[in-house]
């Protein structure tokens, strides 16, 4: 009896567990396959997503830069931070640094890591090298220090905790890469990225006078922290080629429709905290054009101010220059009565959808050239000639913006260059012309006009001191790290605190010495 | 073919035990135990004299095979006297104990019959031979009647048998006249029919887990009885793991059972909130989401760092999913962040028999990777034999109110800078904003209503703005059934409204249960439920925008929120009432938002038990949960913050099924030993097919359709688990004095690499029951100890964690669009192929002591669990290019005691008191994370203003911040920039989230026909961080932002480099520059959680229906019933302290969720 109880216990367990036990893991491989992804990235499918990145996260959004460069303004504490400064918002500034990282930076790596050991690619690598130089210099531009040689590394060398290199030797490394890459590009091969290039269609020509410009750009930041460096650079990017003609604008195309990662990320960013409603009332952030950039375009009859600004007189859109109206900086309390007679940004231009953003611009080419020529560093053509150029190309983008040849009529722009001649007697004065007609110029880049006040002092803007701010009624310098970095990444960011200075609006950066 | 060997070694590890464990195995076990227990058997037998001849008295006789083998014996008083017996006749050794006591009792002419496993009652020969009945039911009745006619005098009895608690019905209760062999049992309607001798005498009812009964008969013939279940009762039995049925005594940890009518009374619409306070260990929280919201539940204690920590639900033996449809909400969400409702919502209370809490470790080791957090089985309710059907009616209607009001100041009114607003727009500037002028009655006074209002305090905000809510619950229930064929059918309907005007829930259940014994060998059963959750406009909360809460809470203490209503002008447009949109209009909210969702779910169970042996069992059961869901979340056209609005939906279908197959296997080997075996293997799939739908922009405004919009996307995601497994277990038991639990389970998991993919669980544990092995003072009933350890564990539980893959993003341009494959919530997580299967190993010591004949017992247990190898989702730098890194190496302790007391302090026939009183610690410490890791973030309050962070070293989701920065005398440390204190770095802890002290006190009171049910509990030691309080700050409605209204304030401290600082900041900035800016100092708003709550009362009538016979009713009752009535205790002024949000583990965070309300009601209860 016992043995017949043993035989009729486990016959039956042996064979249930001998059938569980021979399929227990089949087919896993398929069930754990996600059946919406692909196991292989496709580089020029990244790259087209890089670009789209690089470009939509930066400062140039109406809570951030383009407050502080004081373009537009908010009576709202909350949305006007970058006008106003409060203490009570500041971690909006660390929005950038969080969003970059793991998008653009992360992307260009994957694309990088792609195409770089393939020499038949060699005109890819070297696109993907300028864009990644172009993503890391705006964002070490806003905080100083950065994780840079570390970055984007989590999966490939498990790097969770990336050191913060010195803005010094990102420089030192950003130049040396465009250098590289400029020159590395192959005419002779016909592999690009194509239409997958969202910037030049992949032409390996416009990439390298973009890569000289960036050098021209970066070699000009460093004019107050070393000059002779910076005199280095900046001759050889002229020499190398910049970008001069209009043709040639680095420009990031948008379809208009479709996605939001499809839209002129500017525009719809303003859009959609302040304008979409388009009635001059209900714009939720409560944003307007700021008083001081009105007035100054008023003052100077730019003709640019019909291009951009308009006010909603019963709902209409009214463009008339003389109605214009900027909101004042230090609006405190709500919503004043007679907002809806402040200017804002125009729906045709600068909210247009479907505009291209402008990275890189002749305007800004020819007044970073008219620079160099006052300091001796380029001698092709004078600072006068290059600044009225400049100013020139400035009015003339905005075709490009409107979408529609003559936005701005030739007459328009001759009547304003006669006005505006290049009159100043000495270098400081002369620097001021070039870099108050860059800040009209270059609206809605504020990201770059921040740079180059900075390391200028021009616009010569005087700063909102509201209550609660957080700087003492000072402009600030940079923009804080994410408080994640004190936690996630405490020791790098102790270190990198400890060399630049306090985590703190008004420490310089390193190009912004005093 | 390596692997498959290394995994049938495994798998068979337990067929191997169990082939090895054979009868003859055991007896020889047998034999050297014995051997050894020995020596002490002998001296008791000392105590016992023996008469000269060798005799000794039959009643020393019986003591002693009583104590050897723990029976007990009934007999007739006097029975015994003048017995004996010769000594030689004890020979233990050769027989069992049934040949023994046939020997020992022939002599005196006496029988013996088996009452149950341990329970003999001793009678003559003669009474036997007139007297007993034989067992069959049927047969029964008819031989009374010849046997009446035989017997002279006779005396007939006859009643009815049932059970106090329900008044239903017990059929197969015992009926013996006492002190004889003549007895009978209760036919399926409880009706009974004994013939005794005209003499009378006392008749003992008894039945398992019952209280047994003795009733004097002498003339009467109808003697009704009414038994009371025994809770302490030595036989109590529970359900373990695998709905696997134990006696209390055996089970080698702590389980603790709480019968189904704790719910039905004073019920909670999400049946799991109603176990706060029931159960040591067990932290159960409501969220304050309104009606239909989820609950969260964990047990001894988050087990993982950053996984899910909540414990299996498994009705009848087989686990149901309980996830949220779209995830939980979270503390800092907008919008479309509304708690769905989890898995366990769509239970009705009324169809549960009772629910058991295996609190993890061995009780839920047969579970394996789903067992690591614990347990909550449910059995359901069945059929019961009897004749007819069986009506059960159960209707509840509660009213909700809310139980705590902000302690607000009212000094000085709407406006800022100490002015007063005078026009609408500075009202609607300063329409949330409390720093006006002193509260004065004034007239001119105008609100952002646009007129004029008398400036004075408007303290009923909240009483304005929510409504009374109510929930109407109905069930009715027909049950019956034959010996064949059991059945209970119920359909339920709860109806809820919530205290947020326009947001309703409704749950509609059907449920079916069948059992049949097609043959003696061949038993099915199956269970149906189905059911239909609906919900409208549940509240979102977390960040301001949509939250319906925002504009009571925090509108200027001199606005009657009413002026705001209906929030929308002529066209439908939200209407401004403050500078900021994104503060919504809560009116407009309520209006005009609309949110609704669906649930269509079954779940279904199906069971085949054959017994191919009188012991041997095999059993298959297929369960399947399915449930589609669609939910839709509309941002209507004119939202001031969104004016062009904005969709988001979720469509979803998720299936869990499991198809089990056991066999087991009983026996009792050499009398003593008993031996039960177990061995079964299960498949489990997992599959979640889910659609996001979101846009924005409707195309033509006022029109909500997924088709109207501008911009639009629809994103899919399937998620598909396999987990197959073995599992084995052996239960020993010597004579019901030592027990000795194994089990083991091997699972393999289709969500990580085939090199990794399985792990092995084991756990064995031990019972011993003290009091029987030695003799204790009289006033131990029983004494046992407990030991057990055991490794239970988990698998990644999300799909795609082992390899990094790439996908399309949406877009309408030309050139395709390809990024590293994003998280469900835009984020983005480095995968990891070395993934392995993590272990929480839980040791557990404990004791059971019942003291003065059951009316005191202690339950102490206290256990070590830790979680090694822990699959942790850990936040890492966004500098890494990814938000999140997939690793294995979490570590986390949790050890706690738990402690319950149990008593009886009186107990008359009219009065009883029952109490008990549970209480837990529980401490838990993350040990690591992983390399170079010292913190991971479970989520942050709005704005980043506070972290529940899990940092190494310190406790399991503790909330961390800023504080001020002080200098070493204590002195705040000043930003000469802005004036403002200096921030510390934001690593501050600032007090624990989860609460490490919980207990309950529990009473129940009968008198006569009324019974008084009170529950009080709390929770200690945890903190709190408050965003309504960082926003009544800036906005100058707390009591300390009173400081400097009249004169200005003055700021004193020092600056960093230690001289002293001094500013006086003018009233006119008081907000602006000081006040609005302190939402950077994390510590102001972290408080004390502690509270300790009446949470439930019940007071009961039970109508006498057998006085009311025309009614036909078994029984009936009514009853008043509260939940949450009182808070005794909290150190919150502005908020209940349980007040969360999310059921996700970032606990401890108030984020304006829906107030927390008290409910009270009436109960009816009727059994036809």
């Amino acid at each position: 009896m016992k043995h017949s109880i043993q035989h009729y216990t486990t016959a039956p367990l042996l064979m249930f567990a001998l059938l569980l036990i021979q399929s227990c893991d089949r087919n896993f491989d398929e069930i754990n396959t996600n059946p919406d992804a692909v196991s292989k990235a496709t580089p020029q499918y990244i790259f087209s997503k890089a670009q789209y990145d690089g470009v939509r996260y930066s400062g140039n959004t109406q809570a951030l830069l383009l407050g502080t460069m004081q373009y537009t303004t908010s009576y709202n504490d909350v949305a006007g931070f970058g006008s106003k400064y409060v203490a009570s918002q500041g971690a909006q500034s660390a929005s950038v640094f969080n969003l970059s990282y793991p998008t653009q930076i992360n992307e260009i790596g994957e694309v990088i890591k792609a195409v770089k050991d393939d020499p038949s690619q060699v005109n890819l690598y070297a696109v993907a090298r300028i864009w990644r130089v172009f993503c890391f210099s705006r964002l070490t531009d806003l905080y100083g220090d950065i994780p840079y040689t570390e970055a984007g590394q989590g999966y490939n060398q498990s790097v969770f905790q990336p050191v913060y290199d010195t803005q010094q030797s990102i420089y030192a490394d950003m130049l040396k890469e465009l250098e590289e890459a400029a020159q590395s590009f192959d005419a002779s091969n016909a592999t690009t990225f194509g239409s997958a290039d969202q910037i030049y269609s992949g032409s390996p020509a416009q990439w390298k006078k973009f890569a000289y410009s960036l050098m021209l750009r970066l070699g000009m930041r460093m004019t107050k922290v070393d000059a002779s460096n910076a005199q280095a650079w900046v001759t050889k990017a002229i020499a190398g080629g910049v970008i001069l003609d209009a043709a040639d604008i680095a420009k990031m195309s948008y379809v208009g429709s479709g996605q939001d990662i499809n839209k002129n990320p500017v525009a719809l960013s303003m859009l959609n905290d302040d304008y979409i409603k388009a009635d001059g009332f209900s714009n939720t952030e409560g944003g307007k054009y700021q008083q001081v950039f009105i007035d100054s375009l008023k003052s100077n009859n730019d003709p640019r101010l019909p291009v951009i600004a308009v006010v909603y007189v019963n709902g209409v859109a009214d463009d008339s220059p003389a109605i214009q109206k900027g909101m004042p900086s230090n609006i405190s309390g709500g919503k004043p009565a007679d907002f809806v007679t402040y200017s804002e940004p125009k729906q045709t231009t600068v909210l247009r959808i479907a505009a291209p953003v402008l990275l890189f611009t002749t305007a800004e080419s020819y007044f970073l050239l008219a620079e160099a020529a006052l300091r001796n560093w380029y001698s092709g053509a004078t600072a006068d000639v290059l600044y009225e150029k400049a100013i020139r190309e400035a009015m003339q983008q905005w075709d490009l913006i409107s979408g529609v040849s003559g936005t701005i009529a030739s007459d328009d722009i001759d009547t304003y260059v006669a006005a505006h001649q290049f009159t100043g007697s000495t270098f400081d004065e002369q620097l001021e012309q070039i870099y108050t007609q860059f800040w009209f110029s270059i609206f809605p880049d504020a990201q770059e006009v921040f740079a180059n006040y900075r390391r200028t002092g021009y616009p010569a803007l005087v700063p909102n001191n509201y209550p609660g701010n957080a700087t003492g009624g000072k402009i600030f310098r940079r923009f804080l790290y994410p408080v994640s970095e004190q936690t996630l990444n405490s020791i790098s960011y102790a270190a990198a605190i400890n060399r630049q200075g306090a985590d703190d609006f008004l420490t310089r950066i390193w190009w912004d010495k005093e | 073919m390596k692997q498959f060997d290394s995994h049938l070694l495994r798998g068979f590890f337990l067929l191997v035990i169990a082939l090895n464990l054979s009868p003859q195995c055991f007896g020889q076990h047998y034999a050297n135990a014995y051997s050894a227990r020995r020596e002490p058997q002998q001296e008791n037998q000392r105590a016992t004299i023996p008469f000269e001849d060798g005799n000794i008295s039959l009643k020393d006789a019986l003591d002693q095979i009583r104590t050897r083998y723990h029976v007990k014996f009934a007999y007739r008083e006097g029975l015994l006297n003048d017995k004996s017996i010769s000594l030689s006749l004890l020979d233990y050794s050769t027989y069992t104990l049934e040949e023994l006591l046939e020997k020992v009792l022939a002599g005196a002419r006496l029988s013996y019959k088996r009452i149950n496993k341990r329970q003999y009652s001793i009678f003559s020969d003669r009474t036997e031979k007139t007297g007993v009945y034989p067992e069959t039911e049927e047969s029964e009745v008819q031989e009374e009647s010849s046997q009446t006619e035989a017997m002279i005098p006779l005396l007939k009895i006859s009643g009815t048998v049932t059970a106090k608690d329900d008044g239903l019905p017990l059929p197969g209760v015992n009926v013996l006249l006492k002190g004889t062999a003549n007895g009978t049992t209760t036919d399926a309607e409880g009706k009974y029919i004994l013939t005794i001798p005209d003499e009378g005498g006392i008749l003992v009812f008894s039945f398992i887990g019952y209280a047994i009964q003795e009733v004097p008969v002498s003339t009467q013939t109808t003697v009704d009885v009414s038994m009371e279940q025994e809770i302490q009762s030595l036989n109590e039995v529970v359900v373990t793991a695998l709905g696997i049925e134990k006696e209390k005594t055996s089970v080698a940890y702590s389980v603790t059972e709480v019968k189904g009518e704790e719910f039905t009374q004073a019920r909670e619409n999400n049946v799991a909130n109603s176990l706060t306070g029931k159960i040591a260990g067990v932290n159960a929280t409501g969220i304050s989401t309104g009606p239909g919201g989820s609950s969260r539940v964990v047990i001894r204690g988050n087990g993982s760092v950053t996984g899910n920590s909540q414990p299996l639900y498994v009705i009848n033996g087989m686990p149901i999913d309980n996830s949220v449809p779209g995830g939980s909400a979270t503390p800092n969400g907008i919008t479309s962040n509304v708690d769905r409702g989890d898995g366990i919502a769509a239970i009705n209370p009324d169809d549960i028999e009772s629910i058991t809490v295996l609190k993890g470790g061995t009780a839920a080791a047969l579970y394996g990777s789903r067992g690591a957090n614990g347990v909550i089985l449910i059995t359901t309710k069945k059929g019961r034999a009897q004749k007819g059907i069986g009506i059960e009616y159960n209707s509840t209607y509660t009213l909700e109110k809310i139980s705590v009001f902000p302690d607000f100041q009212y000094e000085y009114g709407q406006g800022d800078g100490g002015v007063m607003p005078t026009t609408l727009a500075q009202a609607q500037a300063t329409g949330r904003r409390s720093f006006g002028a002193k509260i004065n009655g004034s007239t001119d006074y105008v609100a952002a209503d646009g007129k004029n209002h008398p400036y004075t305090a408007q303290k009923d905000n909240l009483k304005n703005f929510y409504q009374t809510g109510s929930t109407f619950t109905n069930t009715l229930a027909f049950a019956g059934g034959n010996e064949a064929i059991l059945y209970r059918l119920s359909l339920a309907d709860l109806d809820s409204k919530s205290i947020l005007p326009n947001s309703t829930y409704n749950r509609k259940t059907a449920n079916l249960n069948i059992s049949a014994k097609l043959s003696d060998r061949l038993r099915v059963e199956s269970v149906v439920q189905y059911s239909l959750e609906s919900a409208n406009n549940r509240a979102s909360a977390g960040d301001a925008l949509a939250n319906p809460n925002w504009t009571p809470y925090e509108v200027a203490n001199t606005v009657d929120v009413r002026w705001l209503s209906p929030g929308y002008d002529a066209k439908g447009n939200e209407v401004i009432w403050n500078d900021a949109a994104i503060a919504s209009n809560s009116y407009f909210v309520v209006n005009k938002f609309k949110e609704s969702d669906s649930k269509n779910r079954f779940i279904g169970q199906a069971s085949i038990a054959y017994d191919i042996l009188k012991n041997l069992t095999v059993k298959g059961i297929i369960t399947r949960d399915f449930y589609n869901y669609n939910y839709s979340n509309i941002l209507p056209t004119g939202t001031l913050y969104t004016p062009l609005g904005e969709y988001a939906g979720i469509k979803s279908d998720v299936s869990e099924t499991n198809a089990m197959i056991t066999a087991s296997y009983k026996t009792t080997v050499a009398e003593h030993f008993g031996i039960s075996v177990l061995a079964g293997a299960n498949g489990r799939k997992f599959e979640n097919r889910q659609v996001n739908f979101s846009g924005k922009n409707y195309i033509q405004p006022y029109f909500y359709s997924f088709t109207n919009l501008a911009t639009s996307s629809a994103i899919p995601y399937t998620g598909r688990i396999t987990t197959n497994s073995v599992f084995g277990s052996v239960d020993l038991d010597y004579k019901s004095l030592i027990f000795l639990t194994a089990t083991g389970r091997q699972d393999w998991f289709s969500t990580l690499s085939m090199k990794n993919n399985s792990i092995f669980y084991p756990s064995i544990g031990t019972s011993f029951v003290l009091s029987d092995a030695v003799s204790l003072p009289r006033v131990f009933s029983m004494a046992r100890i407990r030991a057990s350890w055991a490794q239970v564990g988990g698998g990644g539980p999300d799909p795609y964690a082992i390899n990094l893959t790439y996908s399309s993003v949406p877009s309408a341009s030309s050139v395709p669009l390809q990024n590293v494959t994003t998280q469900s919530d835009g984020t983005t997580a480095i995968t990891n192929i070395n993934l392995k299967p993590f272990t929480s190993t839980t040791t557990e010591l404990g004791f059971n002591l019942q003291m003065l004949d059951n009316r005191l017992g202690l339950d102490f247990t206290v256990y070590n669990r830790r979680t090694t190898d822990d699959i942790v989702r850990v936040p890492i730098s966004n500098t890494s290019g990814y938000n999140y890194a997939i690793l294995n190496s979490g570590r986390l302790d949790n050890k706690g005691i738990e402690v319950l007391l149990t008593a009886t302090p009186v107990k008359t026939p009219n009065f009883t008191w029952n109490t008990s009183y549970n209480v837990a610690y529980n401490k838990s410490e993350v040990l690591k994370l992983a390399d170079g890791i010292s913190t991971s973030s479970l989520g942050n309050s709005a704005n980043g203003n506070a972290y529940i962070n899990n940092n190494v070293g310190h406790t399991y989701g503790a909330i961390y911040g800023y504080r001020m920065l002080r200098d070493d005398q204590g002195r705040i440390v000043f930003d000469t920039n802005s004036g403002l204190p200096a921030q510390t770095d934001i690593n501050q802890e600032l007090g624990k989230g989860v609460p490490p002290l919980t207990m309950g006190f529990s009473n129940d009171f009968r008198y006569k026909n009324f019974s008084l049910n009170f529950l009080v509990d709390g929770k200690f030691g945890n903190k709190v961080f408050s965003v309504m309080e960082v926003y009544a700050t800036r906005l100058g409605l707390l009591k300390s932002t009173l400081a400097g209204r009249e004169d200005g304030l003055v700021l004193t401290g020092v600056t960093k480099t230690g001289d002293s600082f001094s500013r006086t900041i003018p009233v006119s900035n008081l907000r602006s520059d000081y006040y609005n800016t302190l939402n950077r100092y994390t510590e102001l708003f972290v408080h004390d959680a502690s509270f300790v709550k009446l949470r439930q009362v019940i007071f009961t009538y039970h109508i006498p229906v057998s006085k009311l016979k025309f009614l036909r009713m078994q029984s009936a009752s009514i009853a008043f019933v509260g939940r949450n009535l009182l808070t005794l205790y909290k150190k919150t002024d502005n908020f209940d302290p349980e007040q969360s949000l999310t059921n996700g583990p970032a606990q401890g965070i108030e984020s304006i969720g829906l107030p927390r309300t008290r409910s009270y009601g009436i109960n009816l209860m009727l059994k036809f």
